[in-house]
């Protein structure tokens, strides 16, 4: 059950962000994961992309691996399921992680506290991550929707 | 300065990335710039609609203006001079920053007091795609930020006010505006984006120092391939006809054409320039781009691409003013339909031109540039649209023949070299070709090469006969031709491009340089000399030129700055510089 979790989290991760770019270039979203989480490393646009894409297919196999530990404690598994966790998973993401952990650990992004030794570049997301377009949440959420629902799947195979 | 909110296009400076331009009036409103590349959406669009997007700066109160580039750079300084003082602008689009995290494309304008005090006021208009899109503009923490789907831009402030402000000899005021193309906003730092402008304005000096040109004119030389080299897309290498869309080629016309794509007809113009410099790089580049790009659709090709190799060229008309009254305004361009026959020439002469400057064919594949010749070879013998992309009915133009004669001519030398494939039907064709232009294209009655057989008109673009390989300039009939075409065409220093130009549009400043360009070849360099002389200080007060001029007034008509002009410039000198072996 681990292992087919994990290989829908790989499945799953390349469906998110293939879905997450094709929502930017249809305008809903402005929300780049991959160069938000490069950029906490470098501010190189280049390899902050590549670092970002890494990070982002590690945290996908990660996540995996928290849902496969869920099946397999609760001895069940299946796309429905799955999606149940990617909704939490989605709100987690889009309410929490993005929302309030990203600026905090983002060394190029304000806080609340940053002060006048520093001069933040980013955009930071805005409440509900509403700076990067009206959509982002719902694409976000979605998104997490479908990479649940297979991880999932490939879990219950 | 201005008429019905129009500035004259000559007061237009540009400033630019390597991936789009802005134009700069001379009374300090940024009025056109297209985000994130040349051929986006422009955010700001001033000179289309009086009422559109624009980014102020300016002197409150009356000012006289002064400007010119840093020298060497594509920095643009003006200097405003009021009553009670004077104050720099300096205006630059950066680039992509190693040290600190970069906005995707920026603008800077940084103003610095020089004497006195004086007062000064900004404004942020944007409008996106020509207000089809609406923004929705927010105010946080001294920051304009206007967005709307995958775009967003921001204006960021230092010691500016909110629009209204003073500044004494010293002191010094940024604007920056930055632009986020699907991804979060980058907000720059002060002391980041005034350093990114110096970095900038040293990056175009050294680029600019590497020219290898010593000859005559070398101001003016330099200029134009700065001015090329702002027109360069370096994401893919094209090199855009202009940077503006349906400036208007006559004042009130509807002869307004979108410009920012690729033409595959200034090619052989911007090989010979780019090489001349010793741009190797922008030549190869731009050369790979022209493969990439007719891959799509060879053996035809469209006479235009865009950017990025793509063929969505689509054009629609937008219900929009127009420059001073001039519709319609155009976006897309419908000439990337047409057949044009002439644009076979300039692209096997391109492909030939690189091949022996370095003994390769790049990105090219010898059966693609086989099957471009055997196109023409059999396809030549058909009316065409012609160089000047004529919407009437297609014609047997004499140049489009000349160029077929020129791309078989050029494939047939490459097939001499072995690179490519001997094909016997090439030459064959060619003297067939020329055969047709010697008899059915020269105009017995009028003693001169004629725009098409048949018909009265003389065109001033039988020019590129001399310029392309197909005809020698001290030939007798080239001669003749050029006297007719002076003639009839010229007006000054300036040539209309055909027979009635002068009732629909400007002169064609394109067409004066092949004039410089072809004399010189001919041996009548003190011709050429004083011609030459005469253009160059046609230019506007920092270099740049327009498609076409008014020759009674010497308005700027047409978009803006215009590639094939500059192109053409260097060219003449070059032919002057080199004297009786123009190659």
């Amino acid at each position: 059950m681990i292992l087919g979790a994990l290989a829908g989290g790989l499945v799953g991760t390349v469906v998110l962000t293939s879905g997450s770019r094709l929502a930017q270039h249809l305008g809903w979203t402005r929300m780049d994961i991959p160069l938000l989480l490069g950029t906490i490393f470098t501010p190189e646009r280049g390899r902050a992309t590549v670092i970002g894409y890494a990070i982002h297919f590690a945290n996908g196999l990660v996540f995996a691996l928290a849902y496969g530990l869920i099946f397999e404690a609760t001895d069940r598994a299946g796309w429905l399921f799955g999606m149940l966790l990617g909704a939490v998973h989605g709100l987690f993401a889009g309410g929490g992680l993005l929302n309030v952990l990203l600026p905090v650990v983002h060394p190029r992004m304000g806080k609340p506290w940053t002060d006048a030794r520093s001069a933040p570049v980013l955009e930071p997301p805005g409440f509900l991550l509403s700076n990067y377009g009206r959509a982002t949440l719902a694409a976000t959420f979605a998104l997490h929707l479908v990479y649940g629902a297979l991880v999932g799947l490939f879990a219950s195979l | 300065m201005r008429t019905e909110g129009y500035l004259p296009l000559r007061d237009y400076a540009a400033i630019g990335d390597g991936r789009t331009c802005a134009l700069v009036g001379r009374d300090g409103f940024v009025d056109w710039l297209c985000l994130p590349n040349v051929d986006s959406p422009p955010v700001f669009d001033r000179i289309l609609d009086a009422g559109g997007g624009c980014l102020e700066l300016s002197p409150r109160g009356p000012f006289e203006a002064e400007r010119r580039y840093r020298p060497g750079t594509n920095v643009l300084e003006t200097t405003f001079r009021t009553a009670d003082g004077a104050v720099r602008v300096t205006d630059a689009m950066t680039f992509h920053d190693r040290e600190s995290l970069s906005p995707l494309r920026e603008l800077v304008r940084i103003v610095d007091g020089l004497e006195g005090r004086v007062a000064l006021g900004w404004t942020f208009r944007p409008r996106l795609d020509f207000g089809r899109r609406k923004l929705r503009v927010r105010e946080q923490e001294g920051l304009i930020v206007a967005a709307d789907g995958s775009d967003a831009f921001a204006l960021s402030s230092w010691n500016a006010g909110d629009g209204r402000f003073e500044l004494s000899a010293g002191e010094r005021s940024t604007l920056a505006l930055t632009h986020a193309h699907m991804e979060p906003l980058v907000l720059p730092a002060r002391d980041d984006a005034e350093r990114r402008v110096e970095e900038a304005a040293a990056f175009w000096a050294r680029w600019s120092g590497r020219l290898e040109y010593d000859g005559p004119w070398r101001d003016a030389v330099v200029r134009s391939a700065l001015a090329l080299k702002l027109l360069a897309f370096s994401p893919s290498g094209c090199i855009v006809a202009a940077p503006t869309t349906s400036l208007p080629e006559r004042i009130g016309g509807d002869r307004n054409w979108d410009y920012r794509f690729g033409w595959l007809r200034d090619g052989a113009y911007t090989l010979r320039a780019l090489l001349s410099l010793g741009c190797v790089d922008e030549a190869r580049a731009f050369f790979w781009w022209q493969m990439h790009a007719t891959r799509t659709t060879e053996p035809e090709v469209r006479p235009l691409y865009c950017v990025d190799g793509g063929i969505r060229t689509e054009e629609v008309e937008l219900r929009l003013p127009g420059y001073r009254g001039s519709r319609p305004v155009r976006v897309g361009n419908l000439a990337a339909e047409q057949l044009q026959l002439d644009t076979y020439g300039p692209l096997l002469e391109t492909t030939w031109r690189f091949w022996t400057k370095t003994g390769s064919l790049g990105a090219a594949r010898p059966r693609e540039i086989a099957a471009l010749a055997d196109f023409v070879s059999s396809e030549w013998r058909r009316p065409d649209a012609g160089i000047w992309e004529s919407r009437g009915e297609p014609r047997h133009y004499v140049l489009s023949k000349a160029m077929c004669w020129t791309a078989l001519d050029r494939a047939d030398r490459l097939a001499d070299e072995g690179v490519l494939p001997r094909r016997d039907a090439w030459r064959a064709a060619a003297e067939e070709i020329r055969g047709w232009i010697e008899e059915d294209g020269w105009d017995e009655a009028r003693g001169s090469y004629g725009c098409a057989p048949g018909e009265d008109d003389i065109d001033a673009s039988l020019l590129a006969m001399a310029l392309c390989a197909y005809a020698d300039a001290r030939d007798g009939r080239f001669a003749a031709t050029i006297e007719r075409i002076r003639h009839e065409l010229a007006r000054g220093p300036y040539l209309y491009r055909f027979s009635g130009a002068e009732t629909i549009e400007g002169a064609f400043v394109t067409c004066s340089f092949w004039l410089v360009d072809a004399l010189a070849r001919a041996g009548r360099t003190e011709e050429a000399t004083t011609l030459m002389d005469e253009l160059v200080a046609a230019a506007n007060d920092v270099g740049l030129y327009a498609e076409e001029v008014d020759p009674a007034t010497g308005e700027f008509l047409g978009n803006l700055p215009q590639g094939l002009v500059h192109l053409a410039l260097v060219n003449a000198a070059v032919s002057l510089a080199d004297g009786d072996d123009p190659e």
